[in-house]
């Protein structure tokens, strides 16, 4: 196979384990539901990015919700969700979860133990991948998800290039439902 | 026996460099410290605040064992792991950074000492007296001359081969120790910078011992088109002031306009006030396309290495003045001049050029024979539909973009006659041009940005050099103490994620009456952005350096002075020897002196050492989003981490379990984010109950104002005892301390990490 070349060309990747690509939401929804502990890391795009109107902090809510995901709110992304009268589980920048996340022995955000799926959603594509490079390098006791638009290579599971939004949308909408649906 | 004589030897050489027999102050533990000499300082500090890394290549590739696949557990054919590749890359890239520097001081010297001879006197003005506190700490010498600044630049020098030798394959094998030796290029750039400076202020009469320099003409639209344009770009102005005179003496100053990009700018602007200043690296390529300059001169230090390509391209003459750049041109310093103009105006020929003077003729006489020929107007909005047109939104050059957005959507706006996107966009774009070089349409994306820049020109204020021993004297006290909230220093390069952040932060902490202090890059773009009254910052604020001033120091090399303010609190207002005395400094600033650097658009490699040298005196900085790109940040886990400090005054050990300052190399995403760092990473452990509570009061509001609304839930950390909550909000945070269980705490004395780990620096050595 050959390799999948990231949208954002910064981000190619000059190493040899890169993301496994999916696109089945069902897919998606059964690696999270498999989880035992895991984690939505909420990144600021999500107060930017909207399809067909809807912001995508939206769907990462309901995402959380359907899963039952405990969240981190990255950068100013509370500001939105205090608007919204979400209160998120956690508050940590992203290098800081990031570096938490590193220790095999770090409680988690619930206090229960280190998380061991980790979804990254709307974090500005560079900072994330390199994110998850920290975590592909330095954490083998976690797994590493993305549900942006974009291929990141230094996930564990990534969604592909998606070159329509209507193609993410409904990967989102169907992720929800299954993940409501408890696959 | 055999080593201790060798190890005497070797300090009575220093001692004779640092002419250490003359006692304006007792030598230090440390004085032209070698590798392993702070290293211990380091390891307390990387203890703390660990080494993050995030490797960005998953290969080694250094050398013909590899490429070496260094994923998980693997270590390359050497035996070295991804996190010491990681810190041997950063050393790397600290060390270019600091040779940059270093390699420009040396250069500038050279340049004045033949001018002047070595024994020119060091005078900067009657309110400076420690003319040099990085050199005197570091090095241990006070110099007082063009020729004892050798002495410094030498040891420099010196200290970069050791450093760089480190780095071949199959020698160290320690993250830790690399890092070490990265904090060691990081403080030897801080030298390497003040002798550039310094010597540049004496050399070329720059203002100094004055706070309220002149303002200058900033952007594009400053510059007269309608005469013969000069551009200077890059950062050493040995051949810019040379041009200058050159001007001023056949009375042609009026007649040629003289302007430049990056921090040449900045120095030529301190040499005079008529230069004009166009804008950060970010407008580079963007200028150098709208064929406004007529003759291009570069130097040193970002300056693009298509410059001969570009220049042809836009029609422009190139004249390189520096051997560091040479782009494969012919070299005609010892070529006739009026056959080098001759070939420029009639074949378009460029040459490197390494006299200044030779140089300076021949710009200015090709500059007035090409001008009356050029055509050198904006774009019209018409055009730029007509240009924009072909585009078919193919995203190709939204994949190259390295600040990541879709300008070819910009771009097909405008084919629809609509201008706002790309005016938009204009703001985010960092001016590599990936995007047009991609662009399978051959779109003049530059060309088309002509009409969403702005044709505002605006104000920045010239360099004004060292902070000022008497400003020193008034602001020691309420620094310390943390009655004025803090020093934020937002320097450094253009790689912003948004330009327009940089004004909106200095306005931000000048209004809250912080000390602003900006160099280089950032104070061209804090200038690029008026308030409701049509004033930029500088006009806005006091030049002084004091609460709610703006002080722009200079360019890249001035940021020796930023850092060099904080030696001189501990010096001038602490009355603690610096001499030789480098972990007494670092330790007092680290505990005392609530400044933080702000790199927003860092991109260089200088950028990466002008950090971790920050960092090494006890200095954090925050970076912005792209700086993930340098690999390593220095993070603490927050209450987790080792928080303990000797009480000096009791000698006890304390565990004030209170993370100040938090992180010392740290990325934030979002300008909202940077916001709330600035005022907590002000936060020292000496401030009192009073200085406290306002650097409170600024972390709550600014929390408040940012993340809409509420406190920020680590502020028990920072709250010792009760006095320490600010009025404003005493309700507020008592009933979420309560709510939390919070328990009050002694503050501590006099806190210092000297005593909590080996060192020969003696307790007693940080009590003044
Ligand atoms: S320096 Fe070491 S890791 Fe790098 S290529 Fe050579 S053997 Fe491999
Ligand atoms: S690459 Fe060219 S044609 Fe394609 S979207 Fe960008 S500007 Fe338009
Ligand atoms: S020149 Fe500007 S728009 Fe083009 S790729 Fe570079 S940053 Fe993006």
């Amino acid at each position: 196979m050959s390799a999948v070349i990231p949208y954002h060309r910064v981000n190619v990747l000059t190493g040899i384990k890169s993301a496994r690509l999916i696109e089945d939401a069902q897919e998606y929804a059964s690696l999270v539901q498999k989880a035992r502990r895991p984690l939505l890391v909420l990144g600021p795009l999500l107060l930017k990015w909207s399809l067909d109107g809807k912001l995508l902090i939206e769907y990462a809510l309901e995402i959380a919700k359907a899963a039952n995901i405990p969240t981190c709110a990255t950068a100013h992304v509370r500001a939105k969700m205090a608007e919204l009268g979400v209160k998120p589980d956690s508050f940590y920048d992203v290098v800081e979860i990031i570096n938490a996340l590193k220790d095999p022995n770090w409680r988690g955000v619930k206090k229960e133990g280190n998380h061991d799926l980790v979804l990254f959603f709307g974090i500005r594509s560079d900072l994330g991948e390199q994110g998850l490079s920290v975590l592909k390098h330095f954490a083998p006791h976690l797994k590493t998800m993305t549900l942006c638009k974009f291929y990141y290579p230094h996930a564990n599971y990534s969604l592909p290039n998606f070159r329509k939004d209507e193609q993410w949308k409904a990967f989102l909408e169907s992720l929800i439902d299954n993940l409501k649906k408890g696959v | 026996m055999a080593e201790k004589k060798e190890i005497t030897r070797k300090l009575e050489e220093i001692h004779e460099k640092i002419r250490a027999e003359i006692p304006w102050e007792p030598v230090g533990p440390t004085p032209m410290p070698e590798i392993p000499d702070l290293r211990q300082w380091d390891m307390r500090l990387l203890k703390t605040y660990a080494p993050f890394y995030a490797p960005f290549c998953d290969l080694c590739c250094f050398c013909t064992y590899g490429k070496c696949d260094l994923t998980e557990t693997r270590r390359g054919a050497c035996g070295i792991d991804i996190a010491t590749q990681q810190a041997r890359f950063v050393l790397l890239a600290c060390l270019m950074g600091c040779s940059a520097h270093t390699a420009h001081a040396g250069h500038i010297l050279e340049f004045l000492i033949e001018r002047y001879g070595p024994d020119k006197k060091i005078d900067l003005g009657g309110s400076i007296n420690i003319e040099a506190p990085h050199i005197r700490t570091v090095v241990g010498l006070k110099p007082e001359t063009l020729g004892d600044l050798v002495i410094a630049i030498e040891y420099v020098f010196k200290e970069i081969t050791h450093l760089l030798d480190s780095t071949a394959m199959g020698q160290e094998g320690s993250c830790l120790d690399y890092e070490s030796k990265a904090l060691h290029a990081g403080m030897l750039d801080h030298v390497g910078m003040e002798v550039a400076d310094i010597a540049q202020i004496v050399g070329f009469n720059y203002p100094t011992s004055v706070a309220d320099t002149p303002l200058i003409d900033l952007g594009w639209a400053a510059v007269d088109k309608s005469k013969p344009v000069i551009l200077f770009v890059g950062h050493n102005p040995a051949t810019s002031t040379v041009v200058i005179d050159y001007l001023r003496e056949n009375n042609l100053y009026d007649q040629v306009e003289v302007c430049g990009v990056c921090c040449t700018a900045l120095e030529t602007s301190r040499y005079s006030a008529k230069a004009k200043v166009v804008g950060p690296f970010s407008r580079q390529l963007f200028f150098i396309r709208s064929g406004i300059a007529d003759v291009i001169m570069t130097d040193e230090q970002c300056i693009r290495t298509d410059m001969p390509v570009e220049a042809s391209k836009a029609g422009s003459a190139l004249i390189a003045t520096l051997d560091k750049a040479m782009y494969g041109l012919e070299d005609a310093t010892e070529m006739d001049t009026e056959e080098i103009v001759k070939q420029m105006v009639e074949d378009k020929k460029h040459f490197a050029i390494l006299d200044p003077r030779k140089a300076a003729e021949v710009a200015a006489k090709v500059a007035m024979e090409i001008a009356p020929q050029r055509r050198k107007e904006w774009l019209s909005e018409g055009e730029a539909k007509e240009l924009a047109s072909k585009c078919n939104v193919c995203g190709m050059c939204e994949q190259v973009c390295p600040n990541l957005f879709n300008i070819g959507a910009g771009i097909a706006e405008v084919a629809k006659g609509k201008f706002d996107l790309l005016r938009e966009q204009f703001n985010l774009c960092v001016g590599c041009g990936k995007c047009e070089a991609e662009c399978p349409r051959k779109i003049p994306i530059f060309k088309i940005m002509q009409v969403a820049a702005s044709k505002e020109s605006w104000k920045v204020r010239a360099g004004r050099g060292s902070i000022m021993d008497t400003e020193i004297r008034t602001v020691g006290a309420p620094i310390t103490l943390g009655t004025i909230p803090g020093v934020v220093a937002i320097v450094g390069c253009s790689n912003f994620p948004d330009i327009r952040d940089i004004a909106e932060m200095v306005d931000e902490f000048a209004k809250r009456k912080y000390i602003v202090v900006v160099s280089g890059c950032s104070a061209m773009v804090a200038g690029m952005w008026k308030d409701a009254d049509g004033k930029t910052v500088y006009e806005k604020y006091p030049p002084a350096f004091d609460m709610g001033g703006v002080v722009n120091v200079g360019s890249c090399v001035a940021n020796a002075h930023i850092t060099g303010a904080a030696i001189k609190i501990a010096n001038i207002f602490a009355a603690l020897p610096l001499r030789g005395n480098y972990e007494v400094m670092a330790d007092y600033v680290l505990n005392r002196v609530g400044a933080v650097g702000v790199a927003w658009g860092a991109y260089s490699q200088k950028a990466a050492s002008i950090a971790t040298g920050c960092n090494r005196l006890g200095i954090p900085v925050i970076l912005g989003p792209h700086s993930s790109k340098y690999r390593r940040l220095y993070l603490s886990r927050k209450e987790e981490d080792d928080w303990r400090v000797m009480d000096a005054r009791k000698k006890e050990i304390v565990d004030t379990g209170e993370p100040s300052p938090e992180h010392l190399a740290y990325v934030c995403e979002t300008k909202e984010k940077a916001m709330v760092m600035i005022p907590k990473l002000c936060i020292r452990k000496n401030d009192t109950p009073q200085g406290r509570a306002i650097k409170l009061n600024h972390y709550i509001s600014l929390h408040k104002k940012y993340m809409g609304g509420g406190l920020p839930e680590d502020i028990y950390l920072f709250v010792r005892r009760d006095p320490d909550i600010p009025l404003v909000y005493k309700k507020e945070v008592r009933a979420y301390l309560q709510e939390i269980g919070w328990k009050p705490k002694e503050p501590v004395g006099l806190p210092t990490l000297i005593g909590t780990y080996p060192s020969k620096v003696p307790v007693d050595a940080v009590i003044h």
